[in-house]
């Protein structure tokens, strides 16, 4: 499913998109368990608008999906995600966050950025992050495809930056059941929604190297029941055993 | 060579710049040294007695090198060093405010240790670094470091070596850094450095807390660690250095832990 021709994509341009990944009786069960886990979130007393990220509320953002219902655990671990986060990343890769967003109607674009840049100093020259987006409904340029700049993951420093990157800008297009695969180097921006009647659901599965602090704070974010039902595996990439980020020093008293 | 010891932060400063280390006398009070001196000790000889020995440090040549982690949890005096002023304005001169704790130990040389491998402590991020150093450790030393005891060994100036350097070479720069107990030796995270070979009959410890810029991944979990009224009484400081107080990265719903 994750082809040849999927990583010249992500090698060239940055992004690819891989279709069918979830079949769409698969796809819409999945939508419907996202409105449950939106409204399970409303009840434990999380707003789903977060006013630094998104201009207005009609970017309705889930947090914590792993410890919302159980089909985020898997979908956070499935074979093409995965596969798509050891070819980019290495093995040496951990689950930085896992997130939703649906885009209603009126919602409105953040501030472009990528997701490497907006942390990390610069040069930005490796695929140290990679985020894997989940298509639950048609995305389309009219109802909030991400906007991004194709080839931008080659960027090592902010004045390489084209001064003409807003006009060329271009929105992924994609058939629910798809995933978009991106670079975390890559620059972007959610797209606005400018159609009447249609919401855009997409799934962030967030994946870095193991030396960059995840964006989420899973030790303090899953209930002791979410945990008690990870694998050793899982438990590692989601950072909570003792140590982490140790691995360089093995590299060292090895070569020794 | 070592810049002199001094006890003037404005001189400190100016000898991270230059030489990447700094060696500052006079910033914690006999009381406090005596007493971290003492609680390292007992936190070691507890290790043993209860058979909870750590695994071998992988920096470390030989068993004779003890290494106490979990430090924060034996005694307030840790607590006290790991945020004392002097500490939060260098780490706010050097690799800025907040900053995180990634990982600390004391480290006690035993006679006969076999010192360890050279390495510059910024280790995990990617080449070509970065301009500016990610992380920095404060050193504590709570026994006096002499010519022949375990002192740690630096390469001055090796934060300006090239990203490739030949350790082999640096090796031949290393000097031991001697000097009394108590001394709070301060370097960036590219100097680099190794535990010296203690040929003497004394043993002899120190404290090293390693911190970094926020955005790279604490070496510890505290939110496993640390028990739950040391992070009760922390400071604002300490939940900071700890990630229990955050912005944008280690959030949980939008919001710090703390």
């Amino acid at each position: 499913m994750f082809t040849e021709a999927h990583k010249a994509s992500l090698q060239e341009s940055g992004y690819c998109l891989i279709e069918d990944v979830i079949q769409p009786a698969e796809t819409a069960d999945v939508r419907r368990r996202l409105v449950e886990a939106a409204a399970e979130s409303e009840r434990r007393g999380i707003p789903t608008f977060v006013a630094g990220l998104d201009p207005n509320p009609s970017n309705v953002r889930i947090f914590n999906l792993l410890d919302l219902d159980p089909i985020f655990i898997e979908l956070i671990t499935h074979p093409v995600a995965l596969e798509l986060a050891r070819h980019l990343l290495t093995d040496d890769f951990i689950i930085s966050n896992f997130t939703a967003n649906i885009a209603m109607p009126g919602s409105a674009s953040m501030v472009t950025h990528s997701d490497l840049a907006a942390v990390l100093p610069e040069p930005w020259h490796s695929p140290w992050s990679l985020n894997v987006i989940w298509c639950l409904d048609d995305v389309t340029g009219e109802n909030g495809g991400t906007l991004f700049l194709p080839g931008s993951h080659r960027v090592e420093r902010l004045q390489d930056l084209p001064p003409d990157m807003a006009e060329r800008m271009v929105p992924f297009e994609a058939r629910a059941g798809s995933i978009v695969a991106m670079d975390g180097r890559l620059w972007h921006t959610s797209g606005a929604n400018r159609t009447q009647d249609q919401e855009r659901a997409l799934l962030f599965g967030y994946y870095s190297r193991s030396f960059i602090r995840p964006q989420w704070n899973f030790n303090v974010g899953l209930s002791e029941e979410t945990k008690a039902g990870l694998s050793p595996q899982l438990r590692q990439w989601l950072g909570l055993g003792l140590t982490s980020n140790m691995s360089p020093l093995d590299d060292l008293t090895r070569s020794s | 060579m070592l810049p002199p010891i001094v006890d003037d932060i404005e001189q400190a400063k100016a000898h991270i710049r230059e030489h990447g280390l700094a060696l500052l006398a006079g910033q914690i009070s006999s009381a406090q040294l005596e007493r971290a001196r003492v609680a390292t000790y007992a936190a070691a000889e507890d290790d043993r007695r209860l058979g909870r020995e750590a695994d071998k440090f992988g920096l470390d040549y030989g068993d004779l090198n003890v290494r106490v982690w979990n430090i924060l949890n034996r005694d307030p005096v840790f607590r006290e060093m790991v945020q004392l002023p002097v500490v939060l304005e260098l780490l706010r001169e050097v690799i800025g405010w907040p900053a995180l704790l990634g990982n600390i130990s004391a480290n006690i040389a035993e006679p006969g240790g076999e010192g360890g491998v050279l390495h510059p402590d910024q280790l995990f991020v990617p080449k070509p670094w970065p301009s500016e150093p990610q992380g920095m450790n404060f050193a504590w030393l709570l026994d006096d470091f002499t010519a022949d005891n375990g002192a740690t060994e630096v390469v001055p100036q090796s934060h300006l070596a090239a990203d490739d350097v030949n350790p082999a070479i640096l090796a031949d720069k290393a000097v031991s850094v001697i000097a009394p107990a108590g001394t709070l030796m301060v370097f960036e995270s590219r100097i680099w450095h190794r535990t010296g070979r203690n040929l003497s009959s004394q043993s002899r410890a120190a404290l090293f807390g390693w911190y970094t810029k926020p955005i790279y991944r604490p070496q510890e979990n505290w939110f496993l660690s640390l028990d739950d009224a040391v992070v009760d009484e922390a400071s604002d400081a300490l939940l900071t250095l700890l990630g229990y107080k955050t912005q944008g990265l280690g959030l949980v719903y939008g919001r710090s832990p703390r």
